[in-house]
This record gives structure tokens, C-alpha cells and sequence, in this order.
């Protein structure tokens, strides 16, 4: 490296005498933007490489033999540059469609099979490629879709039911033949690319659309599962780096050289059975990709509120419907505790326990992933607002709990010494009276729910948050969008609390008064 | 109509009610009195079910209660002939005037609305709260509140009516009102019983006064010669 090591310049500058600390802090602040990032990195010792072991083999996954440790092709990729940098190589986690973001937090580089495109090629710093991928489609053994003709009609159930993951080449590529009319599809994203590979093999999905090594990766796990027709499509994928630290991309890009050109590259794709020789001929031969136009303010609203808004809608759909479920369910299991027969409560009591005990994700998992096992499959929107109505029942059923025994004693003898049931009191006197007591919690609970409604996407129920972290992450437009989505959201809240207002003043009033 | 058989309660082992013997005659208005802690309250709530006790027999308005827990059945069918009144009102704060009254009739009787809120209204009259019907508990005094939790008892027309310290949580004046209605409804003939301390109400309503004391039958007699 010929570039001066910015203690050089300061001891350079600490020369020039009495003035010199505004002058140090200017040449300090002109080194770090003029890439100091690599010294950093060097004087660290460690190059923090971003990657998500979730999305699995051959790139990144956990060792068999140790599942504490990682490995995978870009794991070895990622040492092998590291070496170069003469640093050691950090393993930092993250979600793969959020990994750019990491970018501005912690991590150097995202090594983890980042698809080549115009628009990363904008936004970020992007290596030459150091892999080419195909896209594949892979179906069920005997089942249709048997090739990619069958995609050009509706299956026999209405549009082919496709999983891919969530900002992959693969979606895009798969929504835009969708919305060219070439293919008759739902496309749905997923989290982690295993979970489509599950859900065709437990018949939830018709298909999946991942990259070509994926797939041969896992295709002795997933014996049901077989190819549909050949590789299409695809692409290289490239390692990234920050805008703002390009001394560090030309150090990266430089050490992919120096590794393509040994054949220490084409060593690493043999060892992973990844066709050595034939990656060479592809990524010598990568044509250049221009990088993207920068879309304009209308533009940009343009293209995404229809999206986002449809995504708000989503939203709104899951909390409305989940809520007055999980209130029903509440309601009653907080009374089957207080009032119902002393065998029912230990069952009730654990029910609360384990749903308000285990995260809401989990839940949301096993009602997606696990019920279609022993043969339950429901459909993505249904699971996730029984999973919200289940979730939230629990913390309702609490809330219920202390309202009923807030209610004081007295009403109930009372009610009972009228000659009226155990039941209808409840139902005239205690309930009534308990769901006044327990409206600003209900009410802080729906707006929370509001907002879990976002971890449905882990099962591809796509509502407003997660919509806008892919629109921001694809289109690289973060802080535009984030107000465009903020702005829905406040216009949602508003009628909402409007409505609670209007709610909490109705109760005030005697109920079925004669005027 | 009221008979109750060397009635016995404990409560954390120590005796509430030892031995508790007493009648009441149809049309008669029993008064418990004795210091605080006698049992008292306790005696009451055992006579509509709100209470179980370990030894002994109330009979009451045609209904017989033993030893240990009483099946709803038994309680629903007693308390449609015994109706209470608590020393806190207990008016449904959630409903009107009108409805409190009509909340009995209507979920257990089954009364048509037209026909429950027509009695209701005349109760009201009775108890001089005709307007209030549609007025909310919580805006009216603690004497006409009373006042309605009366009118909310009677509209199930009990064969016995029990008083628990009606008058303890009003100031003079309200009490004087709720012992106006209390003594018309005596006079009218309606069996009750009555917990209290006013000397004064038992000596002029009272067919009979039991005092307790520790959970005993101390003394008891007529009016003129317990007062």
C-alpha cells in the first residue's frame, strides 16, 4: 500500500505548530472519508464479514459435527480474503435481507451469496462477481408442476403456490415473469430458504425458486423434492461493501484477484462440490453491470404506495381480525380460572402459562411449519391470525383476570342474592363491569398488537413494516421511505385511537338506558 | 318462616356462630343486634346461602340449607324468595336506576321488559324515586341508592326480606329515609330480618329482638322487653 498511514499525516501535521489542532482534525476527518477504513481494519486485526447462517448450504450454515461453529463456501471465501488483508476473518450474523444494513453498523463486507444487480451496484461498493448461480425450480416428486410450461397456466387449485426468499434474485426475477403474465403464480417470500424447501415437501407450497447450489445442497435432505426443468435465469453473486469505505472494496476486490488468478478460488469450489472449472469460464467471462438511474421523489411514491398501501391494509386486516378473538378467548379462560369448576384451572392456568411464556415467533412457526406435518395446513393468513388471537389471548386473559377481581365482591353477592345464576351474573354484572375496569390496557395491548403483526412475515404474511424494509433495502431509498411508511402509520393510529375515544365514552353511559 | 337450629360456624378455628337458635313468624320483622364481631352479619348471610356453616338447619321461606356447601340449584330457588340488602347498596353501576330493578325480574323471572319496568316504576313510586328511573346509580345520594336496592329487592317479591346494616353508611338525615321505607314495608306486612345498631328503629319496627354476643344468643324478646 502506498497510501500514507494517517499517524504519518498527523505526525505531519503536529509540525506546523500552534493552529495545528483545527488543521489535524480536518486532515483526520479527510483520511477517515478517504478510506482509513482499511487501516482500521488492519489495525483491528479482524475483517467482520456479514452473513445469515439461517439461509443455509453450501453458503453459510452451522457445522453438523459442531453446530456452534459455521461453515460453507463463503465461510472459507471469507478467510481466504481475509488472509489476503493479512486479518482475520469475524463471523457477524445478521437476517440476509437486512445484511446491507449492517454495512453502517458493524460488519466490513456481506459475503453471503448478494446477488449482482444494477441497483446494489448504485448503492454500494460491489466486488467483481466470485460466483455464478442459476435459478432453480423444484417441485414435488409426482406432483405438478412437472416443467416450466405447466407455470404458464393456473395449477389445478387456482395460481401455482411459489416460495422464494424474501429480496432474492429469485423473487424478483419471479414476481416480474408474474407480472409480465409469463408464469400464473403466487409468489410468496419466506425468511430463511429452507422454509419454502419445507413447505413444498409438506405440500403447503407447489414450488420453490431458489439458486441452482441451493438446491443441489439439500437435495438428499429433501428426498420428495426434485427439479423442475432446467436451471434458468441467474446472475453472479459479489461481495459488499459500504459506499463510504471504498479503499476496503479495492483491497477485497483486489484479494478475489489474486485468489481467482492462483486458483485457490477454483480449489475452494472443487472442495464444495461446486464445479471448479466451469465457475472460472463463467465469472472470466462476467460481462459488466451498469449500475442503476437514482429514481426521482414522484417516482419512487409512485411505484411503492401502491405496494405500501396494500401492505397497511394487510396490516390492519390481521390486527382487526386477531383482536376480538383473542379477547373472546381471553375473556373466557380468565373466567374458566376465577369461576369455572377446580379441575379446568390447572389447564387454563398452563395454556397462559406456555403462551405468554414462549415468543410469539415460535408460535407463529409452529402453527405454520409444524401443524402441516400431522396433516393441518393452513393457509399463511389464517395461521397468522390464529397465532395473534392465541398469543394475545393470553395476555388478555390476565388482563381479564384482574379486572373480574377488581370488580368488588359485593356486586356478585348482590347479583346472587337477586336469585340470579353464578353464570348470569357474570354475564350481567361482574363482565360489564370488569371490561370498563379494563380498557386502557386493552386498548395499549390492540396498539401493541398492531405492531406484532410484523412478525408474521416470518411466514410470509407480508404487512406494512415488512414491506417497507424490502421496498427500502431493494430500491436503497431508506429514509424517503421510511416517511412515506410512517406516515401511513399515523394515518392509520389516528381514526384508531379516534375510535377507542369514541369507545371509551359509549361505556361511560348506562347501558340500554330509557331516555 | 324463618327457623334456624343450633346454627354453628367456625372461621380459622375459632367459632363465629355457636349454637345459633332462633324463629321468625310470617309478617314479624326480627332485629339482630349486639356489639361488633358477634355475628351478627354473619347469621344473616348464612339465612340466603352467602355464608355455609358446619353444624345445624336454617329453614326459610320454604327452603331448608344444611351443613357444608349448597348446590346453585338450591340457592338460585332460596334466594328468589329471600331478597337482601347490603349496608353498601351494591346498585350495577353500569346500569340505570330503572334497570337495576328490572335486571332480576327480567333475567330470572323471565318477565317480558313492558311488564318488568311497569312494576319497577311502581316500586320506584313506593320508595319516592319515581324520577330517577333513568338516572345512574353513582349520581344519586347513598340514601336513595339504598332506597333503589330496595326497590331492586322487593321487585322480586321475597317472602323474606334481609337487611344487613342498611342504614350504617348514611349520615342522619338519609338514614331517617331508608327507616321510613323500612317501617312502611313492615307495616305492609313483609317478613324480614334486620342487622342493626339503631336502637331506635328496632324499638319502633322490631316484632322481635335477638341480641348475640360471641356468637351466642344472648337475650331475646320482644321489642319493649329487650329495649
Amino acid at each position: 500500500m502506498t497510501a500514507p498511514e494517517p499517524a504519518k499525516q498527523a505526525a505531519t501535521t503536529r509540525r506546523f505548530g500552534t493552529c495545528a489542532w483545527g488543521l489535524l482534525s480536518i486532515c483526520f476527518t479527510a483520511s477517515l472519508l478517504d478510506g482509513a477504513e482499511l487501516d482500521e481494519v488492519r489495525r483491528r486485526g479482524e475483517l467482520v464479514w456479514a452473513a445469515d447462517q439461517e439461509g443455509g448450504g453450501p453458503h453459510v450454515f452451522p457445522d453438523p459435527a459442531d453446530p456452534r461453529q459455521i461453515t460453507g463456501f463463503e465461510v472459507e471465501l471469507a478467510e481466504l480474503i481475509a488472509g489476503e488483508l493479512g486479518v482475520k476473518a469475524r463471523f457477524l450474523q445478521g437476517q440476509w435481507d437486512r445484511l446491507p444494513l449492517l454495512l453502517e453498523q458493524s460488519a466490513d463486507c456481506v459475503i453471503n451469496g448478494i446477488e449482482l444487480t444494477p441497483e446494489r451496484r448504485r448503492d454500494y461498493g460491489c466486488s467483481r462477481p466470485y460466483f455464478s448461480y442459476a435459478l432453480q425450480a423444484l417441485g414435488r416428486r409426482g406432483a405438478a408442476p412437472a416443467s416450466f410450461a405447466d407455470l404458464a397456466e393456473p395449477g389445478p387449485s387456482g395460481p401455482w403456490r411459489v416460495g422464494v426468499l424474501t429480496g432474492s434474485a429469485a423473487e424478483t426475477e419471479m414476481r416480474a415473469r408474474s407480472s409480465r403474465g409469463e408464469v400464473q403464480m403466487e409468489v410468496i417470500g419466506y425468511d430463511g430458504t429452507l422454509d419454502s424447501l419445507e413447505q413444498v415437501q409438506s405440500a403447503v407450497l407447489d414450488a420453490a425458486v431458489m439458486d441452482d447450489c441451493i438446491f443441489a445442497f439439500y437435495a438428499d435432505r429433501y428426498g420428495k423434492l426434485r427439479a423442475v426443468d432446467r436451471p434458468f435465469a441467474g446472475g453472479f453473486y459479489t461481495v459488499l461493501t459500504a459506499r463510504s469505505t471504498p479503499r476496503l472494496a479495492v483491497a477485497i476486490d483486489d484479494a478475489l484477484g489474486t485468489l481467482l488468478a492462483d486458483g485457490r478460488l477454483k480449489a475452494l469450489y472443487d472442495r464444495w462440490d461446486l464445479a471448479g472449472r466451469q465457475q472460472m469460464l463463467l465469472l472470466r467471462d462476467a460481462a459488466e453491470i451498469p449500475p442503476a438511474s437514482q429514481r426521482t421523489l414522484v417516482e419512487l411514491i409512485r411505484q411503492t404506495l401502491p405496494l405500501l398501501l396494500s401492505s397497511a391494509g394487510m396490516t390492519i386486516l390481521l390486527s382487526c381480525a386477531s383482536f376480538p378473538l383473542a379477547i373472546a378467548i381471553g375473556l373466557a379462560v380468565a373466567i374458566g380460572r376465577l369461576y369455572g369448576p377446580s379441575w379446568l384451572k390447572p389447564p387454563l392456568t398452563a395454556y397462559v402459562e406456555v403462551l405468554r411464556g414462549t415468543p410469539l415467533m415460535l408460535q407463529l412457526y409452529a402453527i405454520f411449519f409444524l401443524l402441516p406435518k400431522v396433516g393441518l395446513a393452513l393457509p399463511a393468513l389464517m395461521a397468522a391470525i390464529l397465532g395473534l388471537a392465541l398469543n394475545y389471548s393470553a395476555y388478555e386473559s390476565e388482563i381479564y383476570r384482574a379486572g373480574l377481581k377488581a370488580v368488588p365482591l359485593g356486586q356478585f353477592e348482590a347479583a346472587l342474592s337477586l336469585g340470579l345464576s353464578k353464570w348470569q351474573a357474570l354475564r350481567h354484572v361482574l363482565v360489564p363491569q370488569a371490561v370498563r375496569i379494563v380498557m386502557p390496557p386493552v386498548t395499549s395491548d390492540f396498539i401493541a398488537l398492531f405492531k406484532d403483526t410484523s412478525v408474521c412475515s416470518a411466514i410470509t404474511v407480508i404487512e406494512l413494516t415488512k414491506r417497507y424494509s424490502v421496498l427500502a433495502l431493494s430500491m436503497g431509498r431508506i429514509v424517503e421511505l421510511a416517511m412515506v411508511t410512517a406516515l401511513i402509520y399515523l394515518c392509520m393510529s389516528w381514526p384508531l385511537s379516534l375510535l377507542s375515544r369514541w369507545f371509551e365514552a359509549r361505556l361511560e353511559r348506562p347501558a340500554g338506558t330509557t331516555p | 318462616m324463618i327457623k334456624v337450629e343450633s346454627l354453628t360456624k367456625h372461621r380459622s378455628g375459632t367459632p363465629v356462630l355457636d349454637g345459633v337458635t332462633l324463629a321468625g313468624e310470617a309478617g314479624g320483622v326480627t332485629a339482630l343486634v349486639g356489639p361488633s364481631g358477634s355475628g351478627k352479619s354473619t347469621l344473616l348471610r348464612c339465612l340466603n346461602g352467602l355464608e355455609c356453616f358446619e353444624r345445624g338447619v336454617v329453614s326459610i321461606a320454604g327452603h331448608r340449607l344444611t351443613p357444608g356447601p349448597h348446590s346453585g340449584g338450591v340457592l338460585e330457588a332460596l334466594r328468589r324468595d329471600v331478597g337482601m340488602v347490603f349496608q353498601q347498596f351494591n346498585l350495577v353501576p353500569h346500569l340505570s336506576v330503572l334497570d337495576n330493578v328490572t335486571l332480576a325480574p327480567r333475567t330470572v323471572l323471565k318477565n317480558t321488559v313492558a311488564e318488568a319496568r311497569s312494576r319497577a316504576i311502581e316500586l320506584l313510586d313506593r320508595v319516592g324515586l319515581g324520577s330517577f328511573a333513568a338516572a345512574r346509580p353513582a349520581t344519586l345520594s347513598g340514601g336513595q341508592q339504598q332506597r333503589v336496592a330496595i326497590a331492586r329487592a322487593l321487585a322480586m317479591q321475597p317472602q323474606v326480606m334481609l337487611f344487613d346494616e342498611p342504614t350504617s353508611a348514611l349520615d342522619p338525615t338519609m338514614t331517617a329515609e331508608v327507616l321510613e321505607v323500612i317501617v312502611d314495608l313492615a307495616k305492609a306486612g313483609q317478613t324480614m330480618v334486620v342487622v342493626t345498631h339503631d336502637h331506635g328503629f328496632a324499638k319502633r319496627a322490631a316484632t322481635w329482638v335477638v341480641e348475640l354476643a360471641a356468637g351466642k344468643v344472648a337475650r331475646q324478646g320482644t321489642a319493649a322487653e329487650m329495649l
